[in-house]
Parts: structure tokens; sequence; C-alpha cells
């Protein structure tokens, strides 16, 4: 994969992906041109208006006035309205493709393993989708248009110059030059400026950030006084950046101003001199002066627009980088799908490391027959999780080879692998809906009354017709007004309901209240019932329960069988079990 | 919403903004008159260039002797708009950096004020969208301010000077000038409404991108990332569409506003013409005034920028505003904390406490004895996390009252009962920063003191195995240690601080069973001068308190040891036996 992103690339990535962007393109930037080359029409009118008639040594004729003033304003109205007909064509084009984009990019995020999206922190990829679009799309309709009207204008303004008197137009031209290499040179050094700013940026987001998301912790520990001082250096120290960057940079910017009076004293003088020889006309070099003016003030606004120009750039670099990260879970080229009813697993010689971490599981060979209820225990950090997420195919092996239902897991499509095998993982994750809707994620075409019948048949009935609104009722941000004991009971429905034909489920590690949690192992059982199931058990009752254990210890099998032949090993599993008992009893 | 308010409140919010930095925006309007100076002193320049250089010497033949002053007062006028232009620009830029910096900090300020049940309703996303992307908003349009003060005035004195040369030509200047801004009004109006709904359309996609990359793991397992992919699609293509239809009234108007001053230039002349015609003026005065417009161009348009700016500034300011509106502030009294007074009773009594309408808590009366080690018992739901908010004045009681030896927790100063009570929630809250300053919390403690807290809290061992101990950078929200390791760290900057009364809502949930065990004994042992209030599920845990409450139907059900609830309460005893009957129950079925 090329890691070459010059801008020329990244640009045409960006049409490749939104081909929308390259929808009548070329019409709307001849419009675009057309239209400001029919403005420019106008300023020639008025030159020969103060030319041919304002200075006319017979006198004025007020109908040769009107007739030109009519021609002006006929030429303004039609350039006006073919420009605006340009602009909305771009703006509809650069809406709809970005758009395109957006949603292209959030799905690719959305395909790549969960490795990925975990590890790189949120906000980031966040921005990816919102705010880099964002300045695309503000680049495109004021900056893109910007400097497609200017940079025309500035090629029509050279034209007219051209053929009015082309030693005047080599002198504008060669000072039009200077100007732009002056520009150059200033947005070098801005850059790393920039650099600098957009850093401290950073940093009092941050801290403003963590500030806000710490009220709680602040009012308990009463700092509020020193979290006020943290974010007030954070936010000056900013603030200083911010004003002695922008300083710098008008300093820097005004010296263009004393460069366009040169040029126009340069052009006057000029101008005169080759008049005295060649008999160039008062007229002329007025016209010569309002075209310099016409070219000077767009290329302000290229040069700025430039600027823009290189912020959109890189948001859309960082896009394109995302859009390139490969999916690490991919769809089977030659797809096989699952024979239907139970599923088994088979795991051989199966290793897991994390890209350039250390190996997480080592040589797991283990085979899970088809109805069997199996209990994976082990420490925190002995690699269970690990385990639980290449089973579903949230996770490719490193080495070795897994079968679910005797097919190679990379062969099954995965939309299908989904419909078959279900994944409750620790943290029953819900979104900001209701009880009902969330449940619905299992199984999308579920209606409520199949829901209802799910929680009562899972014996979690009396608690879902206890909620405020039933299955009607809002589970709040992350599912934040739920316990996280009544999360995982939503989780568990919603898995339910998919009727999986192999469970795998990580049971949460937080303590919840025993007669939920007694409430949350019925479900459980019922859920397991006749399927196929591999727990991830924290609780070492699910482990008693088991056909079958297998306990890990530093990403290894190290000992495997039933619950009764395992304590007698005295081994692993036996302290494990005495630990979670010693937590449990009552008397 | 009538083009009349938007002018009113604007012109509200850009004084409240001014007053702020009055001297920074005075400074900018003086660069900004400059530059307009400099920009008529052009035009009369050019003006007597042509009159007296460019005409005499080409159409009439005279000796070009003015011509060096000719240029060096083009270079002059320009070196003036120069310096204009940095005066503005750089007090503009103080203006609106440091308006956004204070802005800023007195919202943290005024939030830190607020009271938990505001805080509450509140989600974090937002109001973290409030201080930054609102507050830039809001702010907007001071950067073109200053500018479009300067070019008020311009505009000003082009017409004072073109009304000088000629009334009629002043006249139509007028004219033009006053539809210019009228069109600029009431475009400016016509779109605000159409900015708030393109900000919750952006507020819309980046929280369902922010659900969406959150529950990735659930989305995933569950093979719905079409259906999450469709739900997106659907917010960024409604937010395409409200962008198009702003974008295209924007466009209309612009393409008048852009055309109007070419307008103008040919109406002139067409009037210009016909005065001198009449004699009334020269054909100089005329080419001046064509000038002046010209470069009155791009300045227009600047009027016209403010205003569209103004129209975000105000849709981004409501969101600022209603928060700086939340009134909802925390009362203080005036009592110092007693830091030395060893472990503190408490007395509640009949309490109340609801977070809507709900009661959460009744008539609820509570008597622990200095120096107690309290569990505090109950189903989810009972209230157990509302009383350990209510014990650290988190939230205040509706009514009836809590006394820490004898005082009410509301008669405290502010930043005060934090000396006396410290509070461990669940979800434990890590900064940024080392391990060490997230126990300190930048306070001062000795070495020797940390090493006993995290002794205590059980954190020592996987401390000492962090790369630089102590001085372990955490990185955000400390997601590089586990669940039960952040509850420890958590559970060490409480006990640190040595307060009289300390409260754990099940700050130990995380931390495998005998570790918490271990946890709660050295607590017990270590004779702290604190009474201790814990709100624990495991048997384990609770079987260390001295004394048990059990919570049940939002008030206190039974008060004593261990033993005696289990006896006394049937209710009580359902709870504790439950994992022990399941285990019994399983049992029963393997064999």
């Amino acid at each position: 994969m090329s890691t070459d992103y010059t801008t020329g690339t990244i640009i045409r990535r960006a049409f490749m992906e939104a081909p929308v962007l390259r929808h009548g393109l070329r019409l709307t930037l001849f419009m675009a041109m057309a239209g400001q080359a029919i403005t420019v029409v106008t300023p020639i009118v008025i030159q020969q208006i103060i030319d041919e008639e304002i200075l006319a040594p017979t006198g004025i004729d007020m109908s040769g006035v009107l007739q030109k003033a009519a021609v002006a304003l006929v030429a303004l109205v039609i350039g006006v309205v073919v420009g605006r007909v340009a602009l909305l064509r771009l703006v509809k084009t650069s809406s709809s493709g970005l758009s395109d984009l957006r949603s292209k990019t959030f799905g690719h995020i959305m395909r790549q393993s969960v490795l990925h999206v975990q590890a790189e922190r949120r906000g980031t990829l966040v921005s990816r989708v919102t705010s880099d679009i964002s300045t695309l799309q503000e680049f495109m309709e004021w900056g893109g248009i910007g400097l497609i009207v200017g940079l025309s204008q500035v090629v029509l303004a050279t034209a007219v110059m051209v053929i009015y008197e082309w030693r005047m137009a080599l002198i504008a031209l060669g000072g039009v030059v200077i100007y732009l290499m002056m520009m150059r040179w200033f947005q070098r050094i801005l850059a790393a400026k920039y650099d600098e700013v957009r850093h401290e940026v950073g940093v009092s987001l941050g801290v403003m950030s963590e500030s806000i998301s710490a009220i709680p912790v602040v009012r308990a520990y009463g700092t509020e006084d020193t979290t006020k001082a943290r974010v007030a250096s954070a936010m000056e120290k900013r603030f200083r950046v911010e004003f002695t960057t922008g300083r710098f940079g008008n300093i820097l910017y005004s010296t263009a101003e004393i460069f366009a009076g040169i040029l126009t004293a340069t052009l006057i003088v000029a101008g005169v001199l080759i008049g005295i020889d060649q008999g160039m006309s008062a007229g002329t070099l007025v016209a010569f002066l309002f075209l310099t003016n016409l070219l000077i003030e767009p290329l302000q606004i290229v040069v700025e627009t430039l600027e823009f120009a290189q912020s959109a750039a890189s948001g859309l670099r960082r896009v394109i980088r995302v859009l390139d990260d490969e999916v690490e879970i991919e769809e089977p080229s030659d797809p096989e799908e699952l024979r239907p009813g139970g599923l088994s697993v088979r795991f051989d010689h199966v290793g897991y490391a994390y890209p350039g971490g250390p190996d997480v599981l080592t040589d797991i060979s283990l085979e899970v027959a088809v109805g069997s209820r199996v209990a994976v225990v082990g420490e925190t950090g002995s690699g269970k999780t690990t385990f639980a997420k290449l089973a579903v195919r949230l996770l490719d092996p490193s080495e070795g080879a897994i079968h679910i239902g005797g097919v190679q897991a990379p062969k099954i499509p995965l939309a299908h692998l989904r419909d078959r095998v279900a994944f409750v993982p620790q943290e029953g994750f819900l979104f900001d809906d209701t009880i009902a809707n969330n449940v619905r994620y299992g199984r999308t075409e579920s209606d409520d009354a199949e829901i209802w019948t799910a929680f009562h048949e899972l014996g979690l009935g009396e608690w879902v017709d206890g909620l405020t609104d039933g299955l009607e009722t809002r589970v709040g941000e992350r599912g934040g007004s739920l316990s996280a004991g009544e999360r995982q009971l939503v989780a568990i429905v919603r898995a339910w309901i998919g009727s999986p034909d192999l469970l795998v489920l990580d049971e949460a590690t937080s303590a919840v209240d025993p007669v939920l949690d007694v409430a949350l192992r019925h479900a459980i059982a019922r859920l397991t019932e006749g399927r196929t199931s591999v727990t991830i058990a924290h609780r070492l009752s699910t482990a008693e329960g088991a056909d079958e254990v297998f306990v890990f210890d530093g990403g290894r099998i190290v000992e495997r069988g039933r619950h009764r032949d395992l304590l007698k090993l005295n081994g692993t599993y036996a302290g494990l079990y005495a630990d979670w008992a010693s937590g449990t009893n009552s008397v | 919403m009538t083009p009349w308010t938007v002018v009113r409140d604007g012109s509200r919010l850009i004084w409240r903004f001014v007053k702020m930095h009055p001297v920074a925006f005075s400074i900018a309007v003086f660069g900004a008159a400059m530059f307009a100076a400099a920009i008529l002193a052009s035009a009369l320049v050019i003006g007597w260039i042509t009159d007296n250089v460019i005409i005499p010497i080409l159409d009439q033949g005279q000796e070009p002797d003015l011509l060096p002053i000719a240029a060096a007062a083009i270079i002059g006028v320009a070196a003036f708009k120069a310096v204009g232009i940095v005066l503005r620009r750089t007090a503009a830029g103080w203006l609106q950096s440091g308006t956004r910096r204070d802005v800023r900090n007195e919202l943290l300020a005024h939030q830190l004020s607020l009271k938990m049940s505001w805080y509450n309703k509140q989600t974090i996303g937002d109001l973290l969208a409030v201080a930054d992307s609102d507050v830039n908003q809001g702010t907007g349009v001071l950067g073109p301010l200053p500018y479009a003060t300067g070019v008020t005035m311009l505009l000003i004195g082009t017409v004072s000077m073109i009304s000088l040369i000629d009334p009629w030509l002043g006249v139509s200047a007028v004219v033009g000038l006053v539809a210019v801004i009228a069109i600029d009004v009431h475009g400016s109006w016509v779109t605000y409404g159409m900015w708030e709904e393109v900000q919750e359309g952006r507020g819309r996609v980046s929280s369902i991108a922010h659900e969406s990359f959150d529950g990735a793991l659930t989305v995933k397992s569950l093979g719905r990332e079409h259906y999450v992919s469709g739900r997106f699609r659907e917010a960024s293509e409604a937010l395409r569409d409200r962008l198009i239809e702003v974008n295209s009234t924007w466009t209309k108007y612009q393409v008048i506003i852009r055309a109007l001053p070419q307008l103008l230039i040919v109406l002139l002349l067409v009037v210009g013409a016909a005065r001198i015609d009449a004699g009334a003026i020269t054909a100089g005065n005329v080419v001046t005034v064509a000038y002046l417009l010209s470069l009155l161009a791009f300045p227009i348009q600047l009027i016209g920028f403010v205003l569209w700016d103004l129209a975000g500034s105000l849709a981004g300011w409501k969101r600022v505003q209603a928060v700086f509106d939340a009134d909802a502030h925390i009362e203080y009294g005036e009592r110092a904390a007693t830091t030395d007074g060893g472990a503190a009773a408490i007395l509640g009594s009949a309490v109340d406490f609801a977070y809507d309408t709900e009661p959460v808590l009744t008539g609820l009366d509570l008597d622990i004895a200095a120096g107690t080690t309290l569990a505090v018992v109950g189903p989810t739901g009972s209230g157990k996390s509302t009383l350990s908010l209510l014990l650290a004045r988190l939230w205040d009681p509706d009514s009836g009252q809590i006394h820490l030896d004898g005082r009410d927790l509301r008669t405290f100063a502010g930043s005060e009962l934090p000396k006396e009570v410290s509070y461990v929630a669940q979800d434990a809250f890590l900064f940024d920063t080392t391990v060490r300053g997230n126990i300190t919390l930048d306070a001062v403690f000795s070495d020797a003191d940390i090493a006993t807290a995290t002794r205590l809290a059980g954190a020592t061992s996987f401390i000492d195995e962090l790369p630089d101990g102590l001085d372990t950078e955490l990185g955000e929200r400390g997601t590089t240690l586990s669940g039960g390791q952040r509850q420890r760290l958590a559970l060490a900057r409480a006990l640190i601080r040595k307060p009289r009364l300390m409260v754990l809502d099940d700050a130990t949930s995380a931390v495998d069973p005998s570790v918490e065990a271990e946890i709660l004994m050295a607590l017990k042992s270590a004779d702290l001068p604190s009474t201790i209030v814990v709100v624990a599920y495991r048997p384990s845990s609770i079987k260390l308190a001295d004394e048990v409450v059990f919570l049940d139907e939002k008030r206190i059900l039974g008060h004593g040891s261990h033993i005696e609830l289990l006896e006394a309460s049937p209710g009580y005893a359902q709870l504790m036996q439950a994992y022990e009957k399941e285990a019994r129950r399983l049992r029963e079925e393997a064999s």
C-alpha cells in the first residue's frame, strides 16, 4: 500500500471514493469562469465610458454613455447569474460528495476489527468523520469557489492587460510573480508557527474536557481552585501563542500592501514614460490601474485560500489514511456457509499477539462439541477475553486456525456468521434509545410482542414490567440510567432474540446486587440451554455446571477438565475457586 | 426572530464582548480607521494623479515633472495602510482570542459552582461542545468586527466625499449603499434559523459517530455494522441537505452583494457624465468617485460577512448562554473544617430525596457513632448510592438534615467539607497525569504519606511494577490500568487525606474478592481517624463491617451487626444468601 500521500494523490483518491465530486465538475468550472469573464466586461465598458465619453475632447454624448452603461449592466447581470449557478452546482456536488465520503469513512471504520476501533482514541476517529470533513466542506464551498473565481479573474485581467499594452502587462505580471513568491515564503515560515498553535489548542481542549468530565471528583475533593487554575493556565498559554503568531503573520502580510503600492507606482511611471514615446492614452493608463486592482485583490484571496487549502488537504489526507487502513477482518473471497443446527468450535495451535506486542495467547488447541457448555477461567490478563474475541472472529489469530461448525472461520461470510453466533461482551453496551430498540439490535425485525415474550421466557418479565415505561423506557447515554447488572440483562435478551447456534459470553467482572445477579444467572442458564456455549467465567459457579472447564494462565491452557476433577488437582483452578468462594459466604 | 431582533441581540452580544476588552477593541477600530483613511487617501491620490499627472502628460504633452511625487504619494499611502492593517488585525486577534480565553474560564467556574442536579441533566459531550465549538462560533463575529467598524467609517467617509464633490453623486451613492446593507441584514436574518439547523445536524452526526465507535464491540459482535452505517448515512444526508439549503440562500445574497458595487459605478458614471455635461464637476472628480467605489467592492462585502457571522454567533452563543443561565448554585455556609477532630459521628434525620419526582429516600433516619465501619446493603435501586452522595454533600436532601459531628453539612464554606469527608465512587475517575498526581491532586503530601495510603489501598504492588512507579504517566482517563487498579488508586486518593468520614460507594467492586477483603481488613485495623461508610455487595466484605444498615423501600429497614440482621431481617437474609442458594441449586443439579 502506498504511503506517499501527495496532494495530487489524495485529491485523485477523494474523486475515486466519492465520484459525485467529479459529477459535472468541468461544466461547473467552465460556468464559474464564464461568469467571471462576463463580469470583466463591466470594467472595460467603464473604461470606455471614461475614455471615450467623459474625457472626450468633443464633449459628452449622453446617448453614448447610456448605451455603454446598458451594455455594462447586461454583462453584469448575465455574469452574476451564470456565476451563481456555478456556485450552486459546486455547493451541491461538494455537499453530496463529502457526505458520501463521510459515510464511506464511517462505514470503513465500523468494518475495522475491534482492536483497531478501541486502540485509537475515539475522539480522534470521531473527528475523522466530523471536523476533518467539515474543513473540506468549508474549503470547497468558500475557498474552492474563491480559488476558481479568483484564479479566473487573475487570468482574465492578465489577458486584458496583454491585449491593451504588453509591456505594461509584463511589468504587472513580473510584480505578481514576486508577490506570489513572497507569499509562499511567508506561508512556509508561518506553517511552523501554526503547528505550535494547533498543539496548544489541543492541549487546552484536553484540559478543559478532563475538567468538565471530572466535575464530580473535583467537587468531592474540593479542588475547584486548582482545577480552575489548571484550565486558566492552559488557556493563557494558548492565548499567548495564538496572539504572537497572529501578530507575526499580520506584520508579514502587511508588507504585501506596501508591495502593491510600489507596483501601482511603477505602473504609473512606466505608463507615463511609455506613453510619451508611443502615444498611450490617459484612459488606457487609468484602465490599467483598475486592472491592477482587479489583479491584486483576487491574488490576496487566492493566497489566503491556499493557506486554507493546506489545512483542508491535511484533513483529507487523514481521511484517506483511514480509508487506506486495511480491514483486518475481511469478507471471504470463496465463501462457505454453515450447515443449519448446532455449531462446534475448534482451535488448532492458535496464537495471538497484538501488533508489536508480546503473545497474548500461545498454542491454544481445544474443541467445543455441538451442544456442550464450556467455561473458561483464569486470572485477569490470562488471555480469556482475547480468546472469546477469536472464537467469534472479532479478531483473527496470528497463528493457527479456528473452525466454526467445521468451516474455517475466515471462509464464513461475516453477516451469516453474526446471524448464527452471538457474543455477549463484559460491558453490555446500550445505545441511547429504548429498551425495545436496544434488544432489536439483536434481530432488527422483532416486534414488541416478541421482545416482551423474550424477557418473560428468560425470567426477566417482572424486571421489565417494573420499569417506568416498560419496554419503552429510555436507557440514557451508554445505558447510564440502568445499573451495570441491568445493562447485562438487556444484552442477554438481545443475544437470545437472535436465537444463535453458538454463544460466547464474557461475564461481567463487577459485583452486582446479589438478587439481580441471580436473575442474571437464571437468564444465562436459559440462554445457554441446548446451545453450544463458551462462557468466560468470573463467577466460578458457572464453571461448576460446565461440561468442560479450560483454565488459562499466561496465555496458555494450563488445566482442563470437569470442575470436580480440577478441584482434586489442587492447582490453579483450585486456587481460583477458593478465592471466589471466600467472597460469597454470608456466614 | 425578525431582522430587527438579529440586529438588537447581535448588538447586545457585541457590547458584552467589547466591554471585556475595550482597549483592544479601540486599537483595532483605530487601525481600521487608519486603513479606511488610507483607502480614501489612495482614491484621492489616484484622482489627483489622473487630473494633474496622467492627463496633462499624456493628453496634453506636458513634462513629467510631477511623476516622482506621484509615485512617492502612492507608496506612502500604501505604507500608512499597512500600519493600519497590522494594528487592526493584531488588536482584533487579542480581542477574539482573549475573549475566548475569558469566556472558557468563566464557563468552567460557573459549572463548578452549579449543583449536581444540573450536571446530571447534561451530557458531557454537550458541555464540551459548548466550551469548544459554541464558544468559537459565539465569538466568531469578533474577527471581522473591527474591520467592519472601519468599513462603516470608510463608507461614511466615502459618501461624504462624494457628496462634497457633487450632491447628486452623493445621493446615488447613499441609495446604493443603503440597498447593500438592507440586503445584508435581510440575508443574515433569513439564514440565522438555517444555521441553527445546520449546527443541530452537525451535533447529530457527531453524536452518532461517538456512540457507534463507543459501542463498536457490541455493534460488530451483533453484525449490525450496516444498520449503524445506515443510521449515520441518514444523519449525514440530512446535514448535507441543510447545508445545501443554507448555502444556496447564501450564494443568492452573495452574488447580489458582489454585483452591487459594479452596478453603483455604472450608475455613478451615468449620473457623473450628465453632471460633467452640465458643467458641475470635472472628469477627474468622476474618476475619483469611480475608483473609490471599485476599492469598496471588497470591503462592502465585509459588512455582509459581519452580519452573517453575527447570525452564526447568535446561534452558537445561545447554547453558551444556556449554561451561564443555569442558576442552580450550591449554597455554602461560613463554617471552616476541623481536620484534627478524629473520626466524626453522623446523624441523618428525616431525610427525603428525589432526583426528579419519584422519591428515592423517604424519612430516612441514620445514626452512626464516630469511628464505626458501616456497610450499606440493599437491592438495586434502594438508594444506597444516593445515600453516599448525600453524605458527601454532592447532592442535598430535599428535606431533613445530615449532620457531621453535630454540624449541618450545608453550613460548611465552599471547599471546606471535602477536608473532612472523602468520597470514592464506583467509577474511578483518573486524571491524565502521574500516579502521584492522581493521589495527591496537587496537594502536598510526603512520600511516606503516599506509601501508607497506597499500602492500605492495596495498590503498592502494582504501582511498583509500573515503568516509572509513582511517576508513571497514566494517559487519558488512566485507560492503561485495569478497573480494579483504577479503583485502588482512587481509594488511595481518599485515604491520604485522612478524612474524618470516608464514603466508599461500591468503590472496590472491580477488585478480586480476596483482595477486597484484604483491603477492608487493612482499613479496619489501620486505626484511621475515620468513620467509614461502605456500599458493598459481597458478603465477604459486608461481614467485615462493625455495623450494617439494610436499605430497602426507600428507607432503612434494619440496622445492626451482620449476624443480628441475618436473623432479624428476612429481606436481608434473602439478599445475603442468594449466592449460596444458587450455588447449592447448581451443585444439586450437577449431581
